[in-house]
């Protein structure tokens, strides 16, 4: 049955189909940014996201999420390789940084797994490994710093705390090295933070046995099992 | 070009961060040269038969060095190259090298694809964890290996007097005398005085404490470093450069393209694989040690690394005279089946494309002496016999010891073999009985797949 309807309620319809078709533009906007690896026009579909005055949060969710996700997944099976993962996650920084800065002025706040400061540690060049988990990580909802390579173990425990971390992550790629995650672990104790911070080790030598060994919380051999291991370990510092 | 040149440029050339260099000009290049000289992969080839493309590669890779150089990561400035000097460096790399002291002299060649030349074979702990007690026995057991060429790498001393070794400390400096000095204890111990040791210190400082020509490390012993993936040199890599240019040791250089990395696929990285042969032979390098790195995985025997390998060693046999050698890391342990298919596979992959052999090794993490010196003897006999074998006879016996072990590729998955000490008698420095019996079993395999043995 069909149900009259005043010009001003037709109007307020329309309206509302315009928004709802906005809303699915600047979306797909977002979306596209991301699928191609383009920060600018992430950065410029954020910004007419806030400007039409639609829910950030369900941007963020309809927007870049998606998108972000299957990349990471597209790199697990290989069909696109670190170049690809490290710009779409640059994309999504650059979006969500708009973003964050209009929902923080709003007094709203948007909600990630958890704060990790990574780095490679002292006397250890390798960069790669650590860069693949920290896009890894960002890609699947954590505000992740990167410290870099060769950092000490001073600069680890300066940044999470000056990030407000959850996660303090050390990379190791050579035997030689590895040995400077038990630095870290160690400082946090004598500073009296170890409880403060969830530690994560990885990297070619490194082993559960190592983590064990050292007292650090976490070991994962790859990218995706920090990822794995982190959200399944998220309620220590989520509670 | 001169080192003079290289560490000047690596001062005063274009300053830029590393990930723009990686970023910008490595991955934005090897995407435009992947696609302009037409380099693919087809998802199953192991080993590359299309000598065109082996061709291509070789023009794209140093395309790819001229329109990117090195970046030195300490300066962060990029170190560019004319094309004038790149085949200059091109030019003057030696085709052949000898190594060695005394009767123990042995000589290097560039090989070509399908070459009927034995290959050379570099081969020892390979950097594995080895531990103090039995470092000189694990390095003479290699050593007495006749067909052995070098020994190679004898073994990182992680621990020294009972305490973990910090790479910069004098423990360490320490560490790097007894790795000289034992290292060379080990091959006298065998017989072979003057045998090549084929080494590096764990810091470029401690190069220096491990030389000595009565007991340690001499000038006829090649010494390693390693570029940083893709086309990187750090401070450690150059002050190694400098010592071993002026000590006037064989240089052997090292590197290691990630595939799924910066380069890309396996396509994309054999562009960079044969950029980085090009930028080792500009800084000096005499021997070339390609060990491809995997996103995924750790080792070096997935399909992805094979045809990789495959088609950087072809390109580097058509278009140089620069002396390649091919890195063997696998997933399964000293002590498994699975050890020697991996390495076969590959060594069979890289001697039929014209290069010479490092290893084996098993990937890390690894207890420590997780080698075998019987293994070695394996895998030198496998890579003899693989001389002379065409390209497509090789695949045929790769792609069959690829399928026995690709669904074990991932470390947990993957056999996790024996120490040293459990498959040698430390008395007499021979296998086991369960140990030789297993060497056995797998010569006899590989015989049986059509392997000249």
């Amino acid at each position: 049955m069909a149900t009259e309807t005043s010009g001003e309620d037709a109007t307020r319809e329309e309206d509302v189909t315009i928004r709802e078709r906005d809303k699915d533009e600047i979306f797909a906007a977002m979306r596209e940014a991301i699928e191609n690896y383009d920060s600018d026009a992430a950065t410029e579909a954020a910004k007419q996201a806030v400007e039409s005055g639609i829910d950030l949060l369900e941007a963020v969710e309809k927007g870049f999420a998606g998108p972000i996700r299957r990349l990471g997944e597209a790199f697990d099976r290989m069909e696109i390789f670190l170049p690809q993962l490290m710009l779409g996650s640059d994309a999504m920084k650059a979006g969500m940084t708009v973003l964050e800065e209009a929902i923080t002025a709003g007094g709203g706040k948007i909600q990630s797994k958890g704060t990790v400061v990574i780095g490679t540690v002292e006397g250890d060049i390798h960069d790669i490994g650590k860069t693949v988990v920290a896009a890894l990580l960002q890609a699947n909802g954590y505000a992740v710093q990167d410290l870099g390579v060769e950092v000490p173990a001073s600069r680890f425990i300066e940044a999470a705390g000056s990030q407000k971390a959850d996660i303090i992550a050390m990379s190791a790629l050579l035997s030689t090295t590895m040995l400077y995650q038990r630095d870290v672990v160690e400082l946090l104790g004598n500073k009296g933070l170890k409880d403060k911070y969830f530690t994560l080790v990885g990297g070619a030598p490194v082993t559960q046995a190592w983590a064990d060994e050292i007292g650090a919380d976490g070991y994962a051999r790859g990218a995706y099992e920090a990822v794995q291991l982190l959200d399944s370990k998220k309620e220590a510092w989520t509670e | 070009m001169n080192f003079k040149e290289i560490a000047k440029r690596g001062e005063t050339g274009p300053l830029t961060e590393a990930n723009d260099f990686l970023m910008k000009r490595v991955s934005a290049n090897v995407l435009k040269l992947e696609k302009k000289y037409e380099i693919t992969w087809d998802g199953k080839t192991l080993i590359n038969l299309d000598d065109e493309m082996a061709d291509r590669c070789w023009q794209a890779g140093r395309e790819l060095l001229l329109s990117s150089g090195i970046f030195s990561m300490n300066s962060k400035r990029i170190i560019e190259l004319s094309a004038e000097e790149i085949d200059e460096a091109l030019r003057f790399a030696p085709a052949q090298l000898p190594m060695g002291q005394g009767k123990d002299v042995v000589r290097a060649y560039h090989r070509q694809v399908e070459d009927a030349r034995k290959p050379f074979i570099f081969s020892g702990p390979f950097n594995a964890d080895a531990s103090e007690e039995h470092f000189v026995k694990l390095n003479e057991a290699f050593a007495q290996e006749r067909l052995i060429d070098s020994l190679l790498f004898p073994g990182y001393l992680k621990k020294l007097d009972g305490q973990m070794i910090r790479p910069t400390s004098g423990l360490a400096s320490r560490a790097a005398m007894l790795y000289g000095q034992w290292s060379r204890e080990a091959v006298r111990r065998a017989g072979r005085p003057g045998m090549p040791i084929t080494a590096h210190a764990v810091m470029a400082l401690n190069e220096i404490a491990c030389t000595n020509e009565q007991w340690g490390l001499r000038s006829t012993d090649p010494r390693a470093m390693v570029l940083i993936s893709e086309l990187q040199v750090d401070d450690v890599t150059m002050t190694r450069l400098a010592y071993y240019l002026a000590y006037g040791c064989p240089i052997y250089v090292a590197f290691t393209p990630l595939i799924g990395g910066y380069g890309g696929g396996p396509a994309g990285t054999a562009i960079a694989a044969a950029a980085s042969f090009i930028a080792a032979a500009v800084l000096g390098g005499e021997i070339v040690h390609i060990g491809p790195q995997h996103i995924k995985f750790k080792q070096q025997t997935n399909q992805h690394s094979l045809f990789l390998a495959s088609l950087v060693n072809q390109a580097v046999a058509r278009n140089s005279s620069i002396i390649a050698t091919t890195s063997h890391t696998t997933s399964g342990r000293p002590g498994s089946e699975q050890y020697a298919r991996e390495f076969s596979a590959l060594a069979l992959t890289a001697v039929t494309s014209g290069s010479n052999v490092t290893g084996p090794r098993p990937a890390e993490p690894l207890g420590f002496n997780n080698v075998s010196p019987l293994m070695a003897r394996l895998f030198a006999e496998v890579s003899h016999a693989a001389a002379g074998m065409k390209r497509g006879e090789a695949a045929e016996i790769v792609a069959k010891l690829y399928q026995s072990y690709k669904d074990k590729l991932d470390l947990e998955q993957a056999p996790k073999g024996q120490a040293f000490e459990q498959l040698y008698d430390l008395q007499t420095l021979r296998p086991t009985a369960e140990h030789q019996a297993l060497y056995d079993r797998l010569k006899e395999e590989l015989a049986g797949l059509g392997l000249p043995m």
